[in-house]
């Protein structure tokens, strides 16, 4: 099984992912902080980005209302964990159905009417925002005020309750990269891989060799809500506060996808090197300004967003493809 | 190197021993004078500030009150603190991130964030790193109900701000000796507006106000024309108007009600908008007469009118508001905790921060004062009106530099 997930991968590659993998395992024991505070919000955007990728990489369906099934995921876990006491474990479980038969409403609605390209894109922004005032009026979790879960000091992490210090939400966001990395591996290796490749190449021609076009959209839209949610309960109980304005924006639905946009849609690296690139760009614009003694706001959002022009223009596939071609890892995408 | 540095710990010559000591004596002998130093250090305050993103308008405008603080404190005769900003985007994953870098580079105490949720991000760094965390602005209660020991507000919650505005309102009407019967209660329907509609759903029953409201009328933040919804509002036969707004559409409202010639008994603002400043200076004279039930400052206090002539220094033409004086007062929390505490030992300055009692103050109310959860419940709020392009405090009479116009002047008559 472990055979099969490296097959194909060149020696060199798979000692480059050792080194990063290791690299993270260490990092709570090296950086300081405010670095794993980084850390933890680089991966977080490069397992939702892994989760959007499945729709968007893998099946060629655009969706710009991920941040539905974060807040979806956010608010169940949240609201049984604060109402009932049940763990976050327990909402997680809850969580993904959820997240799930929303996708499904959606997917069902957009595929069965034959909506696709832009308008299936603003069908999911649509829902997103139906959400959004939702909550603003559900005030059972709070509506527009806010939830909020209650925090202490922790000085020990108890994994049951997620309540507990930055390093337990660091190896519980590693992990959760490492499982959606893995699982995504394994499903562009199978059968469902190959066909939603085909849909995402030439749904007319997948359809016309005899793949249920609808039937395989689903999976990609049902699969990537499930997975999205799973971050919505870790940005809920690492955050501890929820509020619909922010969960649910159109604007986080943006940022949550531009790691794969960034690192190459389609590839299994992209979203993780995006997300790397992103916030190390942000981080280190925000460090080079304040060496300068340049104190404008809004100045390193223009720098940040200059420098992505340029990955744009530069480098259409994205960053992997290029940065694999020259590491001599093939680079292309799946 | 490293077998260099092992051998010598692996085997402690008597030398070394000796040279040992000697440092080790150098140290005790100039240690108080470390001490002293680090008395005379200034306190490293970080300042969390949306400066970027959709709130950036009013993080600058915090900005403004940062800015100004180091000379007031001087003339108050405190120390001055040593600011470290930071720009938490509007976003409250940065807003941590920011926190925990201003901790790892040296910050003594954090302040901000203006907005609640970045406020309780921040609070969680804070109390995990034990370092004192003064928020300036943010009105969600929760933040301080959590049983934080190093997390404090200078702000008043939600419902004492939806509160003290009906007790200034019956205020007033008791000082005109008039007071509507009816209202339309315009309000944006974004976040904000939302929830000051089911809070004032809440609230109101419970002060017993000698007005009902005949109509509720909700539109859109980005609606381009509210004449639809003014015209409605003028039919219910409402004698005054209680709205929930942010600029552009006060701005709009205002317009429309001169345009459809309806002159309210009073306009009663329970948010932004109305009393911005770019909201008087694009309506001139029209802009002159709506009431805003806001938290605000007392312009008879000593403290203020320093506060007020820096500010005009600083920025001229920018009225002093909210943004400005509870951004200064979390300084002057900081400040005044240092002072007392003698030291920037984290503990130390919570707990002096924890004994806080400053009378000289900007806010209204007896001073700045916390209470066991980190809360200072003895803030008031005030009622403002717009005149001549300046803004008057009319109630709590305590507070009050100017007699309430009553009622509003008929748009046509100005």
């Amino acid at each position: 099984m472990i055979a099969a997930l490296f097959e194909g991968v060149l020696r060199h590659g798979l000692a480059l992912l050792v080194v990063l993998f290791a690299a993270l395992l260490a990092a709570p024991y090296i950086v300081n902080s405010y670095l794993l505070a980084i850390l933890i919000i680089i991966l977080y955007y490069a397992y939702v980005g892994q989760a959007w990728n499945i729709m968007m990489g893998f099946a060629g369906q655009l969706s710009l209302g991920h941040a539905l099934y974060v807040g979806l995921g956010a608010y169940t876990a949240a609201a049984l964990f604060v109402k009932f006491g049940l763990s976050p474990w327990i909402g997680m479980l809850a969580a993904i159905p959820v997240a799930m038969t929303a996708g499904a409403i959606i997917g069902f609605l957009a595929f069965r009417f034959r909506v696709g390209g832009v308008y299936f894109a603003i069908l999911t922004i649509a829902f997103a925002e139906f959400a959004r005032v939702g909550f603003d009026h559900f005030t059972w979790v709070g509506g527009s005020s806010g939830f909020f879960l209650p925090v202490a000091n922790y000085t020990t992490s108890d994994l049951w309750t997620l309540r507990g210090r930055p390093v337990m939400f660091y190896y519980l966001i590693l992990t959760m990269v490492v499982i959606a990395f893995v699982l995504c591996r394994i499903l562009l290796r199978s059968r469902i891989g190959t066909f939603w490749l085909a849909i995402r190449e030439d749904e007319e021609a997948a359809r016309a060799i005899g793949i249920d076009t609808f039937r395989y959209k689903m999976y990609a839209v049902v699969l990537s809500a499930g997975m999205t949610s799973l971050a919505g309960v870790f940005f809920a109980f690492y955050y501890n506060n929820l509020f619909p304005e922010q969960v649910f924006n159109i604007a986080r639905s943006i940022e949550l996808i531009l790691a794969p946009i960034i690192g190459g849609i389609g590839t299994l690296f992209g979203p993780i090197l995006g997300a790397f690139l992103l916030t190390g760009l942000s981080e280190t614009m925000h460090a080079i300004l304040q060496g300068l003694g340049v104190d404008v706001p809004g100045a390193k959002q223009v720098f940040y967003g200059l420098c992505l022009l340029f990955v744009v223009m530069a480098l259409p596939d994205g960053v992997w493809p290029w940065v694999a071609r020259k590491l001599g890892l093939g680079g292309r995408k799946p | 190197m490293n077998r260099k540095s092992n051998s010598s710990t692996a085997r402690v010559s008597r030398r070394a021993v000796a040279a040992g000591l000697g440092a080790a004596g150098i140290l005790a002998g100039t240690s108080p004078f470390n001490i002293l130093r680090a008395q005379g250090a200034a306190l490293k305050v970080g300042s969390l500030l949306p400066r970027s993103g959709f709130q950036a308008g009013i993080g600058q405008d915090c900005q403004r009150g940062v800015d100004i603080t180091n000379g007031i404190l001087k003339e108050l005769g405190y120390r001055e603190l040593q600011i470290m900003n930071a720009d938490t985007e509007s976003n409250v994953d940065n807003a941590r991130a920011q926190a925990e870098k201003l901790i790892s580079e040296g910050a003594q105490l954090l302040m901000g964030a203006f907005d609640s949720g970045q406020s309780t991000a921040i609070a969680q760094v804070a109390e995990q790193k034990g370092i004192p965390y003064v928020i300036n602005i943010a009105a969600a209660p929760p933040i301080t109900e959590q049983g934080y020991k190093f997390v404090f507000r200078n702000f008043p919650i939600a419902p004492v701000i939806l509160g003290d505005a009906f007790v200034n309102q019956k205020e007033i009407f008791a000082a005109t000796g008039s007071a509507p019967k009816t209202v339309a209660f315009l309000h944006v329907n974004d976040t904000f507006g939302t929830a000051m509609k089911n809070g004032i759903g809440g609230i109101m029953p419970k002060h017993n106000m000698p007005f009902t409201i005949a109509e509720t009328i909700s539109y859109d933040p980005a609606a381009r024309d509210l004449s639809v919804e003014v015209a409605k509002a003028k039919a219910t036969g409402a004698e005054a108007l209680l709205v929930v707004s942010r600029l552009n559409d006060a701005i709009l409202l205002t317009r429309e009600l001169v345009k459809q010639r309806w002159s309210p008994m009073a306009i009663l603002s329970m948010g932004p908008g109305w009393y911005e400043d770019q909201y008087l200076k694009t309506l001139g004279k029209l802009s002159d007469g709506p009431l805003s039930f806001v938290p605000w400052y007392d312009p008879n206090k000593k403290v203020a009118k320093m506060l007020e002539a820096a500010l005009a220094k600083a920025s001229p033409g920018v009225n002093m508001n909210t943004n400005h004086v509870y951004t200064f007062e979390a300084l002057l929390v900081a400040a005044d905790a240092y002072k007392r505490a003698g030291s920037t030992d984290p503990k130390a300055l919570a707990d002096a921060i924890r004994t806080t009692n400053i009378i000289d103050n900007v806010s209204p109310g007896p001073g700045i004062m916390f209470n066991e959860k980190g809360q200072n419940d003895k803030l008031k709020n005030s009622a403002i009106q717009n005149r001549d392009g300046k803004l008057v405090t009319v109630a709590p009479k305590e507070a009050a530099n100017a007699k309430v116009e009553w009622p509003l002047k008929p748009y046509d008559k100005r």
